[in-house]
This record gives C-alpha cells, sequence and structure tokens, in this order.
C-alpha cells in the first residue's frame, strides 16, 4: 500500500510552505520566536554595557518589581487568548485584595483576609465573564463598568485610607522573605506559571480557551460549553489579581487603592510583547512570563541609564506597536 | 417599445470568458450576447460558474482570458467603470447598509451633494423615481434595518436601477421572495425590458425562466451547453441540459443493502427562520439525503433539528443506545450522540491556525484527558489512527489544518466526529470545493457509519452526490419538504422537478 | 400598481411612533427620564443651577463627541485621554497663547494620523494600535513636561477663559456645543459624514460602491485626536497649567456617554445627539448626586453600573440572553412534562 502510515509520518513537524521568500521568514520567525532571542539579547546587554545591572540587589529589585504586574499578566493570558482582549477591571480587583489582606488580617486576622479575598476575585470573575460569555458585551466595556463599581466601593469602604502592616509581623515577614538569593514574591510568580501553564497547554479547560480564542463558532459546533468557559477565563483573571494584590501588599507592607494603577494596561503590554495574539487562539503563559521578564529588564536598564519614567512609558507604547506591527505584517506576507 | 434594430443589435457581449481559482476552472470560454428589451436567463446548477461570469460581466472580478464589450466599448477598470459603462448587478447576498435610509442607499456611492452636503431633495427624488420604477412603495427614510428581507431585495433593486442602466444582472433575486412578491418582481422586470433595458436574469426556478425570459443559456461546469429561444425548448429539456451527465458512469458505487435499524433521531414540527414546519426521522444505518435549491433553507433546517440555531417552534428527541433525549441546545445533542460536519468548512467546522491534532481533540477532549489533564501519548496514537482511518493526505497531524487541501480539511472535520462513534451524523454540503479522489473518500466514510449502524442526515446541491448516497431523498423548497423520493424512484429529472417547483405549477 | 409595500402608518400617533421606533437613543433618554425623576424629587435645585450641570456635561462630553464619529466608524481610540494631556503639555510649552493653541490642534492631527497610519497601512486593530499610543503619548507629555504640570505663560488668558461669555455660557460650553454642531451636521448632513456609517455598517459593501474607506477612516481618526486635543487646550486655560497626568477619568467617561446614548461599538449604528442625551443623563446624576452630599466614590459606583447595565441591555446582547433563557425554560419544561408521563405511567 502507497499510503503512507501515521509512524512514518509523526517526525514531521515543520510546515511544508517553502514558497515564504527569505525577508518573509525572517519576519514570521521574528514574530514567531524573536521575543526569546530579544529576551536573551537585552540581558546579556545589559550585564555587559549597563553599570549595576549585573549586582545582586538590582536583579532582586528586578524581580520584587516584576512579580506583582507579572502575576496579573499571566492570569489575564487566559483572558487574552479567548479572544477577549483584556480585563481592564484588575487595577481594581489587585487593591482590593491587598487592601483586604492588610486591612482586614489587621482586624481579624490572615484566614478571614483570605477568605474574603476569594470571595471577592470570585464575584468580578463571574459579573465580568457572564457579561461577557453570557450577553456578549465587550469585554473592554464590561471591564471598565466593573472597575468603576470596584474601585468606587473600595475607596469607599476604605476610605481612600493607606493601611500599614504591623512593623515585624507576618506579612512584612512574607515579603521581606528570601529563598537563597531570590524573593518569595519572584517564587510565587515562578509557581503561578508553572500551574497557569500547565492549565493552559495541559488541561481540557485551557484547551478549549484557546481553541475557542481560534475559532468561536467551530469551537462552539464541537459541543463545548462556550458561556461557561469564557466565565473561567476571567475567574482565572481575578484569582491572579487576588494574589498580585497579596504579593504587592506583603512587598511594601502597605496597601492603598490606588496602588494598582497602570496595571491593565502594562499587564497587556507584557502579553502582546510575549507574543500573545490579540486576536485570541495564539499564545502560551509562557511567552507571557518572557513579555514580563523583558519589559522589566528593559525598564531595570532605563532606569539605570537615567531615564524618567515619561521616557519609559514612550518605549513601551512603541515596543506594543512595533511587536504587533511585526505580526501584523508577518500575517500580510504569509497569507500572499 | 424598442425599435426593431435595438433588439437585434446586443448591449452587452461576453467574448470566450475564461476564469480560473487556485486552478479549478469557474469559468471556461463562455460566450454570451444579450440586446436591449431582451430578458435572458442563465441556468445551471449550484456550481456551474453563472455567479463568476456575472461578477465578471459587473466588473467585480477580472476574467483570465476574453473580453466584455458594452455598445461595443471594451470593458475595464474594475465595478465603477462598468456601473458608469451601464451594467448594474444585483448582487446575490445583499448590500445594502443596516443604518442608513432607504434614500440614502439607493443612491449611495454617487450621492448628489452641493458643497459637500447631501442635496436631499434631490437624493429623495432619485429614489422616490427608482422605486417608481420599479412599482414599490417604501418609506424612503426608513433604515434598511427596519426592512423585511424581501423589501431590501427591492431595494436593492432600485439601487440598480437607479443608476439607470443599459444592462441589469439580476442573480437570484427571488431566492428570499413569496410568491406574490416573485409575481411582482416578474412583472416588474418585464416592464423595464419593454422600456429597452437589457436583463440578465439568473435562477434556479426553472418556471420563472419560462414566465419571464426570452432567451436561455444553460452552463454546466463552467462551460457553455447552449443558448436557446425560450419557444424552442422546454422545460425538461433545460433540465436535462442543465444535469446533462452520463449516468451510468455515476453508479459504479455499490449498493450493498443496509440493515436499516430503529428510529433515531425524530424530530415533528420544526420551524425556525426560512424553515416552515418539517416532520424528519432517521433510522440507525439509513441516510437520508436532503435536496434541493440553495436557499431552500435545508441548512436552516438541519440547524434548527440539532439545536446548533435557534427553533421557534417543533420537538427532536435522539434515541441511541436505549435512552432517549429532548434535544434542546446544541451541547445536549452532541452528548447525545450526534456529529455535526457544517457547511462552512472554513469558519465553522475548522480552527484553520490549529493543528490538526488540536482540531480533533476538541469535540473529544473529555475522552483524551485523565481528571482534566489531556492525554499526550493517548492523543496522538488516537489521531494518528483516525488520521489513518479518513486517509488524510499528507497524514502530518502537527501541522495547522488550513495548510490542507479543501478535501483534506473536510476529512479532518469527520474525523473530529469519527472518533466518537456517532449515533448520528449531519453532513451539510459534506464534498463542496473538494478533488474528485476526497470526495469518493468522503463517500466512502459516510458509507461507512451507516454500515456500522449510525443515521446519516446530509443536506447536498450536488445532484449525483444524492442520489448516489441516499437511501431516501427529501426534496426541500421553501422550507418545507415538498416530496419524498426513495432511491428506487429517485432521478435527476424528479428531484430537480420537485427542487425547482416545476412539478407544483405542471399540476 | 403593486402590492410590495411597508406596512405604512397613517394615524399620527402612529407616524410618531414609527419616528420613534427608527431612533437609535432610546436608552440615553430612558436614563435621562429616570434621572430627571430622581432630580426633581430629591434635588430640584438641579434644573435651576444650569451653570454648573452645562460645565459638567462640557467636561463629559466634549471627547465622547470626537469619538463617536470614530466608533461610527467601527474604530476605537484608546489614546484620546493621553491625547489630551500631551496637547496641554505641548500647549503649555509654547510661551504663545495662539501659537501654542495652534501646536496643541496640530499634537491632535498628527496623533490622529499615526494612529491612522498603524490601522490603515499597517493593518493593526486600532485598541491594540491606540493603546501603544496611549502608553507612548501619556509617556511623553511626562518627558515634555518633566513630569510637573507646566504653568501657563499667559495667567489672565486662562482665568478670562473660565469666566462666562453670555449669560451662564463659559468659553468651554460654548465651544463644546459648537463642536457638537459641527459634527453632527458633519455626520446627519454632509455626504462624507453618511458615508461613516455605510464604513462601519458594511464595510465590504462601502468599497464596493467606490467609498473611498480608507481616507474616511484617516478622517475619523483625525477628528478623534483634534478634539481630545480641543479637551486638552480647554483644560489647560481653566487650570492655567497643563498637567501630565490630566485625562485620566476622560475615557472612561466618554465610553459611558457613547453606549448610553446608543452608539454600538461594532459600527454603524448610533448618533452625535445620542452620546450628548448620554453626556447629559451622566452630569444631571453627578450633579444631583453631587447636590446630596453623595461621595465621589459612590458616584463612580452609581456611574460604572449603570455603564454595565447599558452595555448588556444592547439590543443584541439582550436577543443572545434571551434565547439562551428561553433555550433553559424549555428545556425545565420538557423535564417536566416527561415527568409527568412517567408519573402517570407509574400511576396505571
Amino acid at each position: 500500500m502507497a499510503k503512507p502510515t501515521f509512524t512514518e509520518s509523526i517526525g514531521v513537524v515543520a510546515p511544508t510552505s517553502t514558497e515564504l521568500s527569505t525577508g518573509a521568514r525572517v519576519i514570521k520567525f521574528v514574530a514567531d520566536r524573536g521575543i526569546i532571542a530579544f529576551t536573551v539579547i537585552l540581558i546579556v546587554y545589559a550585564a555587559i554595557f549597563v553599570n549595576g545591572f549585573a549586582s545582586l540587589p538590582n536583579i532582586s529589585d528586578v524581580f520584587y518589581r516584576a512579580a506583582p504586574i507579572g502575576i496579573v499578566a499571566l492570569g489575564m493570558t487566559f483572558v487574552v487568548i479567548s479572544a477577549n482582549y483584556l480585563d481592564l477591571s484588575v487595577v481594581a480587583q489587585v487593591a482590593t485584595s491587598a487592601v483586604i489582606f492588610i486591612g482586614v488580617s489587621n482586624q481579624a486576622g490572615l484566614a478571614p483576609a483570605i477568605l474574603l479575598a476569594l470571595l471577592v476575585a470570585v464575584i468580578y470573575g463571574v459579573v465580568n465573564g457572564v457579561a461577557v460569555g453570557f450577553f456578549h458585551a465587550n469585554a473592554v466595556i464590561v471591564t471598565l463598568a466593573t472597575t468603576f463599581v470596584g474601585l468606587g466601593v473600595l475607596r469607599w469602604l476604605s476610605g481612600g485610607s493607606i493601611f500599614f502592616g504591623p512593623n515585624g509581623g507576618v506579612i512584612q515577614s512574607l515579603g521581606q522573605a528570601k529563598v537563597g538569593p531570590i524573593p518569595l514574591s519572584a517564587i510565587v510568580l515562578i509557581v503561578m506559571a508553572v500551574i497557569l501553564g500547565f492549565v493552559l497547554q495541559k488541561t481540557t479547560f485551557g484547551f478549549s480557551i484557546r481553541s475557542y480564542g481560534s475559532n468561536k463558532a467551530a469551537t462552539r459546533l464541537a459541543g463545548v460549553r462556550t458561556g461557561q468557559l469564557v466565565v473561567g477565563a476571567f475567574l482565572i483573571t481575578s484569582i491572579s489579581a487576588m494574589v498580585a494584590g497579596f504579593v504587592l501588599a506583603a512587598f511594601s507592607n502597605t496597601a492603598v487603592s490606588s496602588m494598582a494603577e497602570g496595571y491593565d494596561f502594562q499587564a497587556l503590554a507584557a502579553i502582546i510583547i510575549g507574543g500573545t495574539s490579540v486576536f485570541g487562539g495564539k499564545g502560551s503563559v509562557y511567552r507571557t512570563l518572557l513579555g514580563v521578564v523583558f519589559v522589566s529588564v528593559l525598564t531595570n536598564i532605563l532606569v539605570l541609564v537615567g531615564l524618567t519614567f515619561g521616557a519609559q512609558q514612550v518605549a513601551i507604547g512603541v515596543l506594543i506597536v512595533v511587536a504587533v506591527s511585526i505580526d501584523a505584517i508577518a500575517r500580510k506576507l504569509v497569507k500572499n | 417599445m424598442p425599435d426593431p434594430k435595438s433588439l437585434s443589435t446586443p448591449v452587452i457581449v461576453a467574448d470566450h470568458i475564461r476564469k480560473n481559482f487556485g486552478g479549478v476552472s469557474a469559468v471556461d470560454g463562455v460566450s454570451l450576447s444579450v440586446a436591449a428589451g431582451e430578458i435572458h436567463a442563465v441556468v445551471g446548477e449550484n456550481g456551474a460558474g453563472k455567479s463568476t461570469l456575472m461578477r465578471i460581466l459587473a466588473g467585480v472580478i477580472a476574467a483570465d482570458e476574453g473580453e466584455v464589450r458594452v455598445n461595443g466599448v471594451a470593458l475595464s477598470g474594475g465595478p465603477r467603470a462598468a456601473l458608469a459603462a451601464g451594467v448594474a448587478l444585483v448582487h446575490q447576498e445583499l448590500s445594502l447598509i443596516p443604518d442608513m435610509s432607504v434614500a440614502e442607499n439607493i443612491v449611495l456611492g454617487s450621492t448628489p451633494t452641493s458643497a459637500g452636503f447631501v442635496k436631499r431633495r434631490e437624493m429623495l427624488a432619485t429614489a422616490r423615481s427608482a422605486l417608481e420604477e420599479i412599482g414599490v412603495e417604501v418609506d424612503l427614510d426608513e433604515p434598511i434595518s427596519r426592512l423585511s428581507v424581501s423589501l431590501r431585495q427591492f431595494v436593492e433593486i432600485a439601487r440598480a436601477v437607479a443608476r439607470k442602466p443599459k444592462v441589469l444582472i439580476l442573480d437570484e433575486p427571488t431566492a428570499t421572495l413569496t410568491p406574490a412578491e416573485t409575481k411582482d418582481l416578474l412583472d416588474m422586470l418585464e416592464r423595464l425590458a419593454k422600456n429597452g433595458m437589457a436583463i440578465i436574469y439568473i435562477s434556479h426556478r426553472i418556471p420563472e425562466v419560462f414566465q419571464l425570459c426570452t432567451a436561455v443559456t444553460v452552463l454546466r461546469d463552467g462551460k457553455l451547453i447552449h443558448t436557446v429561444p425560450i419557444p424552442d425548448t422546454s422545460p425538461s429539456a433545460v433540465i436535462e441540459a442543465m444535469v446533462g451527465r452520463e449516468l451510468a458512469n455515476e453508479l459504479a458505487a455499490d449498493h450493498a443493502a443496509r440493515t436499516v435499524g430503529d428510529v433515531v433521531l425524530s424530530a415533528k414540527g420544526i420551524r425556525a427562520p426560512k424553515v416552515n414546519g418539517v416532520d424528519l426521522e432517521v433510522r440507525a444505518g439509513q441516510i437520508i439525503g436532503l435536496g434541493g435549491l440553495v436557499g431552500a433553507g435545508r441548512t436552516e433546517l438541519i440547524r434548527a433539528i440539532i439545536g446548533a440555531d435557534p427553533r421557534t417552534a417543533g420537538e427532536v428527541s435522539m434515541t441511541a443506545n436505549g435512552r432517549t433525549r429532548t434535544i434542546n441546545n446544541y451541547q445536549v445533542a452532541v452528548r447525545s450522540g450526534i456529529g455535526y460536519v457544517p457547511e462552512e468548512r472554513r469558519t465553522d467546522g475548522l480552527a484553520l491556525s490549529m493543528s490538526v491534532i488540536d482540531n480533533v481533540v476538541l469535540p473529544n477532549r473529555s475522552a483524551l484527558a485523565t481528571a482534566g489533564v489531556l492525554r499526550n501519548a493517548r492523543i496522538l496514537d488516537y489521531v494518528g489512527r483516525l488520521a489513518d482511518e479518513v486517509g488524510l493526505r499528507p497524514p502530518r497531524i502537527q501541522q495547522d489544518a488550513g495548510q490542507f487541501s479543501g478535501g483534506n480539511q473536510q476529512k479532518v472535520v469527520i474525523a473530529k466526529w469519527l472518533g466518537r462513534r456517532p449515533a448520528l451524523i449531519v453532513l451539510d454540503e459534506p464534498t463542496r470545493g473538494v478533488d474528485v479522489g476526497a470526495k469518493a473518500e468522503i463517500h466512502r466514510l459516510v458509507r461507512g457509519l451507516a454500515d456500522d449502524g449510525a443515521g446519516v442526515l446530509f443536506v447536498s446541491s450536488d445532484l449525483p452526490e444524492l442520489l448516489d448516497l441516499a437511501d431516501i431523498i427529501h426534496v426541500v423548497r421553501d422550507g418545507q419538504i415538498v416530496g419524498t423520493l426513495p432511491r428506487a424512484e429517485a432521478d435527476e429529472r424528479a428531484v430537480m422537478s420537485l427542487a425547482s417547483g416545476q412539478k407544483a405549477v405542471n399540476d | 400598481m403593486s402590492n410590495v409595500r411597508t406596512t405604512e402608518r397613517t394615524t399620527a400617533v402612529g407616524r410618531a411612533r414609527t419616528v420613534l421606533a427608527r431612533r437609535t437613543e432610546g436608552r440615553a433618554v430612558a436614563l435621562l427620564v429616570v434621572v430627571a425623576i430622581v432630580a426633581a424629587v430629591f434635588e430640584p435645585v438641579v434644573f435651576s443651577s444650569f451653570p454648573v450641570v452645562l460645565g459638567r456635561l462640557a467636561l463629559i462630553g466634549l471627547v465622547a463627541l470626537g469619538l463617536t464619529a470614530l466608533i461610527l466608524l467601527g474604530e476605537l481610540d484608546l489614546s484620546v485621554a493621553s491625547t489630551l494631556a500631551l496637547s496641554g503639555v505641548v500647549m503649555a510649552s509654547v510661551p504663545n497663547l495662539g501659537l501654542g493653541i495652534i501646536a496643541a490642534l496640530i499634537t491632535g492631527i498628527v496623533v490622529g494620523l499615526i494612529n491612522a497610519f498603524f490601522v490603515v497601512v499597517v493593518g493593526i486593530n486600532s485598541f491594540i494600535a491606540t493603546l501603544g499610543m496611549l502608553f507612548a503619548l501619556r509617556g511623553a507629555a511626562f518627558v515634555i513636561s518633566a513630569e510637573k504640570p507646566v504653568p501657563l505663560e499667559n495667567i489672565d488668558a486662562g482665568i478670562a477663559f473660565g469666566s462666562s461669555l453670555l449669560g451662564p455660557l463659559t468659553p468651554r460650553v460654548l465651544l463644546f456645543f459648537v463642536i457638537f454642531a459641527v459634527l453632527q451636521i458633519l455626520l446627519s448632513r454632509t455626504r462624507i459624514g453618511r458615508e461613516f456609517y455605510a464604513v462601519g455598517g458594511n464595510r465590504q459593501a462601502a468599497i464596493d460602491v467606490g467609498i473611498p474607506v480608507r481616507r474616511r477612516l484617516v478622517l475619523g481618526f483625525v477628528i478623534s485626536g483634534v478634539v481630545a486635543a480641543t479637551a486638552g487646550i480647554i483644560n489647560t486655560l481653566e487650570l492655567t497649567a497643563a498637567d501630565p497626568t490630566a485625562g485620566s477619568t476622560v475615557l472612561l467617561a466618554s465610553f459611558a456617554a457613547a453606549i448610553i446614548g446608543g452608539v454600538v461599538l461594532t459600527g454603524g449604528r448610533g448618533t452625535i445627539v445620542g452620546t450628548l442625551l448620554g453626556a447629559l443623563a451622566l452630569s444631571i446624576l453627578q450633579v444631583v448626586l453631587t447636590l446630596s452630599g453623595v461621595q465621589v466614590d459612590i458616584q463612580d459606583i452609581f456611574i460604572g453600573s449603570i455603564l454595565l447595565v447599558a452595555i448588556i441591555s444592547d439590543p443584541s446582547s439582550l436577543r443572545t440572553a434571551w434565547v439562551r433563557l428561553r433555550a433553559a425554560i424549555t428545556r425545565s419544561r420538557t423535564r417536566d412534562t416527561a415527568r409527568g408521563l412517567t408519573g402517570n405511567a407509574a400511576d396505571q
């Protein structure tokens, strides 16, 4: 029989479309794998040429700053991959979680604080997810609305005041804790990445999310309950934002309602720069982790070479547009 | 009244038009000429190349070879140039702007302005005269989104007429109309022709063609069969020319008798948009074919039955493994053992940017996972086996589904359901855009499923396929089953007559 | 002559009903009525304090007007708040007031052109392109201003700008209505404006009839940029300084006004009047809440909730939800009948 068997073909992974020009292939490679190369180049460059980068305190500082925003980005990857743009309400969620973590544990202890934070996270995830998944409302507007409600409630109940953890308390010691030279928050980031990466890559739930992001109609017609799926994606984002709130609060031993401003778009920036497509379907938690490392290292370098906050923002903005432009151009080239 | 001279000199001439799409010839050396005052029908089966030819005439797509001449001048430069030369096309799919008014839609693209401002009075006058010309009354300020589908169709025609065209091309204009509306439309076209317009009329509905047209051109597989004046032909001769295959070759497939089992699917009183009350049964091991014209409501019917789209009335139950379940939504349908191969393979059937593995895993994810965690070894084995079973070529299951040919993509869609051993498989146009080899393999798979005791329900506009595969053919017209033909009684002419409503006219 | 016609309503009431049913501003009017009733009951003083309400309206609604034009095309602009901040900083950095205003307007145009470049030429989704600009422009505002508010050289002009010009109307309110009128005329009376609806409502059809879709998109982004820049100029004049952090709540307020006003995010549906009504409802609500002594935080809760209800009460969202609900109801009903049948069988 001439028909090739399955076992003969299993080794062939590379696509057969060899008609692409060299230039197109370079651009497609950059669009697919560029972030890995760029991250390595950036780190090597910084280690050699940027004064103060390759010191232990600096690297652990990079981790401290990267951890909370990174954890948010890991969770939000699920929403982005499901082709629902982003969850703006993480700004409110992280702050709420942080304020509960310190404020409530000051009054009633750590366990009730964590339980309450979890309850709040579930409420956020369900409200956002139901509006988007069942009412098919635009995720940007839905989460914009829940941000307003959430921040309003938080500021109202907290009176906008700053909460301090007790000196030498559990929270503070958690925030200062290190395993060897690595801060605990960085370990939380890595553990979250491993767990969420596993969920997205290996479980039927994560698989369905990716599939839904690629083609909503085909996924529905395969018998998947797509409404519940979207709720799940938002729930994961909310739980991650809750964890990020804990980490952020522990790091500074303080909490205030405005502490997570900008986390929405910064997390999205890391996700996009990591190479996860905003059109859904394509991407991974590991890419987001790389994106987080890239943005954190870049920001750190910019600080070290003396650039201001404004210049850093410009750099991130340009980076987003460039990263997505490369993706868009690669798509066009592949299509032709 | 057109003077006799203009009747003899053609307004529009298509000269040996040839058009290929990705190596497949859609229109193959077709010539056509239509004179002022003539209503010229173009007929053919689905995929005969009618719509492609019309799009070339209207400048929407360019021909690979040959040219179109209007009053002796060769046409070039796209749809705007064609419109300027006097050729207006009424599209099959509507191209109106939902939130603009009737008047605005009629003048869209040539809105009368002064200093950038819309000259409302002139716009209304143009729109009103266009609507008067076609004899339709619509509130000119009504937004399109508030009109019925058939009124939208008339507005679309008014838009074409407002351009004062010399040649008006209509592609299946009656597909969405009721009989009364159809009569209005035909009267209107007769009036326009009397005033000297050349009309090219594409329709599947043979009685309309004979009622309205002066000549008919028959296309088959992209080739011109013939052009004859209507008085010199008959409906059955036209159908014969449209179908015209040598049937002997097609009957080679084995028709071994299959044991037909109990009722698997029972649908009663199904109603939904474009579906007007259908009862249907499918038994185990039975292949039921749904024949009819494009737009007859077959896709809507099966989607309503399996719950992929909401139905307005009707009950559906599935019996599999001794359990009867009411099908009220699509998830229940899938869990009750229904597999669905949709018509739009590339948008509904597959995630093109995902691998074959991922596409096949999707409906089988629970079976391929332990406690929600997908097992790679099990998946590779499972998908590999299915790829072998459906004959995927090349069998590179790690490759993106989008990189396969149409036929192999369709095999992947079938493979998605095959592993579940479905109790009922529903296929919509299973071999559209598929090459001959893959088509035979898909037929083999469908028969294999029935041999294993699955019920099969499929829609096909490909007559030989319908006759070849189906044990029983239901012919659907206007959202209803208008005739049921067991294999012994079914032939192409019988199906086409029922589908085009010719039977009803003769009765 | 023909029996094809619409169901024509001939009575005056029926006629009015038809006209009403065509409008897209229903939700905004409903909210406005509710807010007006609440105001009449609790804080009737609102109705005599026009300057306050109008000032608030101009504050909330201005950027929303420009954004509406762009949303009608089926595109988004997340960079409006950053454009507002940047153009203000640019303006304050130029010593001459007139030149500063011109520079700020040019900033708005350039931002619109850059956004349009990425969307129209490169082919990026407008959501992401303008997200990048959100960062970049805000960053640029920080860089130019050295991260501090930039005081206006000509403070007198700013103070003059803040005072009333005509009765209760401040220049800000007047400018708001001028821009409203210009955009209303553009979108309802001119060919270019009407073609915005075609581009957003059925882009392929717009291309087919020869509408220059790309040019319309560029114009839409430029309108959005210029209006945001104008808001930046007004803010700077009123505060006599340009704050690089200005406009942080502008994005939400603008989207809220447009969506409550019936503008559909996928394009082609909605009106400038709707946005005005949406903004008006929100501003009266804010003034009422402020006068009643409700904290700003609780006001945010109100406005966020209203936006949430507005977006999920979109007709298509309601239809989706209704279909699912009905499916759920019929499911439970058939289950009941099934139970009933087995019950009967058991009885026998």
